[in-house]
């Protein structure tokens, strides 16, 4: 098969296993629920997982409240992130050269994060899978097609290329934001409330989203991270026409593969595989959907995903309706939605008699206002700044990243992890407070790369123009972040 | 406002949509051959055998006996006092009239030919080259009266034949009825802009059957000013129709049939509201032109009278009992109707004043939006629509109407409120456009001339013909057009230019700006104002009030308040910093916070030191927004407020490194001292002490520093 080839390249692993699980001698493969390549021999992956086992339970006796987040071995890197209670996320990778580092531990991690977040958006936390059917055939299942759904992306060629020192001014994990003037901002809410009252008995929620950027949402920042990422990975006008484009032998090789799992009796649906390129496209009505080949659908099996919220803890079911550069995700609350499927069609249905006008209004006031692509490049700088609190950040457009030379980058990759790692060691002693920093250091090319934290806010920035002098450097900080 | 219920009407009792006031002027005095109106002076007339009695009922009707001048003795067919008031017309016969001048009591007579013509009328203008105008069979005499020899001199003739006429002084526009059904009409206006002459026209009458042509009436044809515009309404008794025309400064328009229900009716302007009375059906149709919309306010309902000391206006009564207690009939024999609202009781010597009851029609139709617009173009009792609007909005609220429906209704409370600020407070003199004068009545409405000076020459109007329907409702609808956009405009097929009479005013009094008149409309303009409601009183008298009975529901008022916001901001208006304070309060009610952070962000909460406040507060529960609070504080340079808070929150050291940048020596050193000492670390309080000792020379000598010295050195 296609990803046995591809897999042995790639030299990465990625398991998720539950230290619950196979705890007596002879039930190990128990723990395991998922293991990429698939096709690594069992007593390799046996042997990976045993490691990881062995290094939690002795981080755990002297950190009993952080986790261990990586270990680094000579030739390849661990990076650890604990998803749900005792069910565990490791990313292998292999290094490239001996000292520096091409990539961050935090970025890593952020790609698991991200996996297991969407991952419980759509089909629930592990734990709640793992215990409706305790011999998890459907955690395995439902793990092996999203994760190598998720995995696909990743790949360049037929190897997997995971986020390297290149992508130092970029923050996974957050939203982008389009800036709209206060009018406009009127009208998008407007909209909003409008989409809001589909339903009738209780309040839809919604996100719009301006190519790829968000323009309002109604969520919680976590539930709304989430259904960002997964727009902008699948649903926004870009990622369709992607999906339509960038159909390969792999893909179709990852897909076979994983096709035939345990619920697969009814036919893989939206809802059962969200990430699945090839199935997403718009429709006739400006609904994107599932599109499937006739001998596929059977019977009343729901088309539209299903999401589980977490910080809005509900479950809704997701429409997405595009017009131009604008999607909007509406999210129908399932318990007061009666009758599935026909309920929805209302829904949709109400939306366009109540909303078609303001959506219009509002794309062609967005387009109007629209800077494109480097709209939100600042001459001079590159920089990435990022807000925590509400998940944004906001960052040079890569094009303009892309001319900054290798030292610059890979200096301001270091100076990253030693961000994070102070942030995680003040988070420790002082979680009420958030802590000031700022650290600026000049690069063997002569380019001052700068970290700056004040009040939780965070900015990273390269100056390759920078000039001689500290203060030149302070002092242009201080004059981007006046703007 | 249509489909109203006529039952269950809002106002108990008030089956009625307009109704008259108890008690009226009483003007009941024996032995006088009648009652005369001369409504240029507004003047209610009473001749005497040797005297004239006049009222003067502007603005109010008045209570005391009446006024009254010598005159000689003789018969009285109609009275004019000169618009200065010097000089009485009055007429005699049919073929003389006699002028006196009330200081010397001087008289001079003017008369025709008694074989070949006679007098069917005269009035006093403030046209500049005359003075009076005489209407007689055989045309109109022009005269220029010249106060030292009290004389007239004869200015110029306008011959042609006249059957009958017809001439309000609120429009100063005479129509004249000629032709063997008297259909066909020539018109001028007499105005303080000069003479102008409406093209020939003719008005549509259906026949009966073949042959008989009935002959149109000068009681049924009414001239009638609302908004600034000359309109005609003209009775067909065949088809029981009542066509309504349009003055245009070079056209006549037919603007649609409306239907009756009698064979007698009268017409009164009161609020710019056309009332139609249908006589024998003893009930009144209500007419709102504003938006050449030709549908009835409301169904017809009859008049009320209002006030009677015997009863308390029950439903129950009729028009029999409120008959009985007031001496006459409703819609009686006597009733005359007089410009524009007056109702003259001839038999009982009553003068009533015609009023709208604006609660009942407000409660009349559930369709918001429109009863506010609706509400928001009438002037004569601007507290009154006031209330009655503030109530609707925090009704429609209240029931959780559709927010759609809500936001119209908001846009048209700000579009009206906007409009006013634009005015600037209506001076006179001002050019300004014609919607904008309608709304808000900066203007007087009478006397609009119908033609325009600047008339292109070549442009001809050819006289409505009724017998081609088709073309009729083309220039109908041209004309239409014409009148929202302004006066030069060039209309397509016919090739003629249609313009606003109203426009063409404006442009009068732009270039000459005596007022018009005097009278009860200058009064509306100087009240129009209070019509509007602005954003403060808004949120004072609607938001601030329904908030408590909204808690169940703050999602709702949330999504208001947006579509307030958004209203106000197309309007260019600004909202009151509270109404942010209320909706980041709502907002995190829900647990919305994320949606707070956003419009922070976005500006649609518009930063303000109340609002930071707010935020920090509602941030007791969630630190993110209160650093959204603490950031606002910072963004508007509140140093002390932002200093005072970091301190709060325990961040002592950057409150001391923004004090030093700022410069903000207002928060005391002790506060600080205080927190250094809470945290129990002697080497931040030692950085304070030294800072406080460098920032500010004066500290070495206060006892803060003597009692925190000795601290720290316990500590150490």
């Amino acid at each position: 098969m296609g990803l046995s080839t591809a897999a042995a390249g790639d030299g990465a692993q990625l398991c998720v296993f539950d230290l619950r699980r196979g705890q007596q001698e002879g039930q190990e493969l128990d723990k395991i629920l998922f293991f990429h390549p698939a096709d690594c021999p069992i007593l390799l992956q046996l042997s990976v997982i045993g490691l990881c086992e062995g290094i939690v339970t002795f981080t755990r006796i002297f950190s009993p409240e952080e986790d261990c987040e990586v270990i680094e071995s000579e030739k390849h890197s661990h990076v650890f992130y604990q998803a749900e209670p005792d069910i565990w996320m490791v990313l292998v990778v292999e290094k490239t050269k001996v000292n520096e580092p091409t990539w961050r531990c935090g970025a890593l991690q952020g790609i698991l994060k991200e996996a297991h977040s969407l991952f419980a958006m759509f089909h629930g936390p592990i734990r709640t899978l793992l215990d409706r059917q305790p011999s998890a055939e459907l955690a395995r299942g439902h793990l092996r097609t999203f994760l190598t759904d998720y995995l696909s992306d990743f790949y360049v060629g037929k190897k997997l290329q995971f986020p390297t020192y290149r992508d130092s001014l970029k923050e996974r994990g957050t939203v982008q934001m389009l800036t709209v003037s206060r009018e406009v901002a009127l009208e998008v809410q407007s909209l909003t409330t409008v989409l809001g009252s589909c339903l009738g008995n209780a309040t839809c929620q919604s996100l719009i989203l301006f190519e790829d950027l968000l323009v309002s949402t109604t969520l919680p920042p976590d539930d709304t991270l989430n259904l960002y990422t997964y727009a902008v990975l699948r649903l926004t006008p870009r990622a369709l026409s992607s999906n339509a484009s960038s159909w390969s032998y792999l893909r179709k090789g990852t897909s076979v593969n994983a096709g035939p799992t345990s619920s697969s009796s009814n036919g893989t649906t939206a809802g059962e595989r969200p990430l699945l390129r090839e199935k997403l496209s718009k429709g006739k009505d400006g609904f994107v959907a599932a599109d499937f080949t006739a001998t596929e659908v059977r019977g009343a099996v729901p088309l539209t995903p299903i999401l589980w919220f977490q910080q809005a803890e509900e479950r809704m079911y997701l429409c997405i309706y595009q017009h131009k550069s604008l999607t909007i995700l509406l999210l129908i609350p399932a318990s007061s939605l009666i009758n599935g499927e026909e309920g929805i069609t209302h829904v949709k249905k109400q939306m366009l008699e109540n909303g078609s006008q303001k959506i219009v209004t509002v794309e062609q006031k967005l387009s109007r206002g629209w800077g494109g692509e480097n709209a939100y490049h600042v001459g001079g700088y590159r920089y990435l700044l990022v807000d925590p609190d509400r998940r944004v950040s906001r960052a040079s457009p890569p094009g303009k990243v892309t001319t900054l030379a290798k030292d610059s980058l890979l200096a301001l990759n270091r100076l990253r992890q030693e961000v994070d790692l102070e942030k995680s060691r003040h988070k420790t002693s002082d979680p009420c407070h958030d802590k000031d920093f700022e650290a600026s250091i000049r690069t063997k090319n002569n380019a001052w790369v700068i970290a700056k934290i004040t009040r939780g806010r965070e900015l990273y920035m390269a100056l390759e123009k920078g000039g001689e002098t500290l203060l030149y450097a302070s002092t242009a900080v201080e004059k981007f972040s006046n703007r | 406002m249509l489909g109203n219920q006529i039952g269950g009407l809002g106002t108990p009792g008030a089956l009625s949509h307009a109704y008259v006031q108890h008690p009226p002027l009483r003007c009941d005095i024996p032995d006088i051959p009648g009652l005369f109106y001369d409504d240029a002076n507004k003047f209610l007339v009473a001749p005497t055998a040797d005297r004239i009695l006049y009222w003067k009922i502007v603005p109010s009707l008045p209570s005391g006996p009446p006024n009254s001048d010598p005159v000689n003795d003789g018969p009285v067919l109609s009275v004019r006092y000169s618009l200065d008031h010097k000089v009485i017309g009055i007429q005699r016969s049919r073929h003389e009239i006699e002028f006196r001048n009330r200081e010397t009591g001087e008289t001079c007579s003017k008369k025709c030919r008694a074989d070949s013509e006679t007098i069917l009328g005269f009035f006093w203008t403030d046209c500049p080259t005359c003075d009076v105008i005489l209407v007689k069979t055989s045309g109109l005499d022009l005269l220029a009266y010249d106060p030292q020899s009290h004389a007239f001199r004869l200015v110029e003739s306008k011959k042609f034949n006249v059957s009958w006429y017809l001439y309000t002084h609120e429009s100063r526009l005479i129509l004249l009825a000629s032709g063997m059904q008297c259909t066909m009409f020539t018109g001028y206006q007499f105005s303080a802009g000069g003479i102008v002459k409406i093209p020939k026209f003719e008005m549509m009458m259906s026949k009966s059957e073949a042959n008989n042509k009935p002959v149109l009436a000068a009681d049924d044809v009414h001239i009638v000013t609302v908004y600034g515009r000359i309109y005609c309404l003209q009775l067909d008794r065949v088809s029981m129709t009542l066509n309504l025309y349009r003055f245009y400064r070079d056209a006549v328009v037919q603007q649609c049939t409306l239907p009756t229900y009698s064979s007698r009716i009268a017409v009164s302007a009161v609020d710019n509201i056309i009332m139609v009375h249908q006589i024998d059906a003893k009930v009144v149709i209500l007419y709102d032109v504003s938006l050449d919309s030709y549908a009835p306010v409301s169904a017809p309902l009859p008049l009320l009278v209002r006030g009677l000391p015997s009863n308390s206006r029950q439903a129950s009564q009729t028009a029999d009992s409120q008959s009985s207690a007031y001496g006459g009939t409703i819609y009686g024999e006597g009733w005359n109707f007089l410009i524009p609202d007056l109702i003259c009781d001839a038999e009982n010597g009553l003068l009533w004043k015609l009023h709208l009851d604006l609660e009942a029609i407000a409660a009349s139709s559930s369709d918001a939006p429109s009863v506010l617009e609706f509400l928001q173009r009438r002037k004569s009792d601007p507290s009154m629509v006031k209330t009655i609007c503030l109530a609707i909005a925090r009704t429609i609220i209240l029931e959780r109407r559709p927010v759609s429906t809500v936001a119209k209704a908001m846009d048209v409370l700000l579009d009206s409120y906007s409009r006013l600020m634009k005015m600037g407070g209506g001076l006179p003199g001002v050019r300004r456009t014609h919607e904008q004068n309608q709304q808000l009545g900066g203007q007087p409405v009478e006397g609009s001339p119908v033609i325009s000076q600047e008339t292109s020459p070549g442009t001809t109007v050819s006289p409505v013909n009724p017998d081609q329907a088709g073309g009729v409702t083309n220039r109908s609808a041209q004309s239409n057009s014409g009148v929202d956009h302004g006066a030069d405009r060039v209309t397509g097929t016919s090739g003629y230019r249609t313009s606003d009479a109203v426009n063409k005013r404006q442009q009068v009094v732009g270039e000459d700006s005596r007022p018009l008149s005097s009278g009860t409309s200058m009064q509306h303009g100087q009240h129009a104002g209070s019509v509007a409601i602005s954003p403060v009183e808004m949120f004072q008298s609607v938001f601030a009030v329904v908030e408590d009975e909204m808690m169940g529901d703050p999602a709702y008022l949330a999504a208001v308040i947006m579509e307030f916001l958004r209203s106000a901001s197309k309007a260019g208006l600004k909202a009151p910093s509270n109404l942010y304070v209320m909706m980041a309060t709502l907002l995190a009610r829900s647990n919305r916070y994320a949606e707070i952070a956003l419009f922070v962000s976005n500006k649609i909460m518009e930063p303000s030191k109340e609002l930071a406040v707010q935020l920090m507060e509602i941030g007791q529960q969630h630190p993110p927004t209160r650093k959204l609070g603490l950031d606002m504080l910072r963004e508007r340079g509140l140093h002390h407020d932002y200093v005072a808070a970091l301190l709060q929150d325990g961040y002592f050291l950057e409150a001391l490194r923004y004090a030093r940048k700022y410069k903000v020596i207002t928060v005391q050193p002790a506060l600080f001292l205080e927190k250094a000492v809470a945290n129990n670390s002697a080497q931040n309080l030692a950085a304070v002490l030294s800072f406080f000792c460098e920032f500010t020379p004066s500290f070495k000598s206060t006892s803060d520093f003597g009692r925190y010295r000795h601290i720290l050195s316990e500590m150490v």
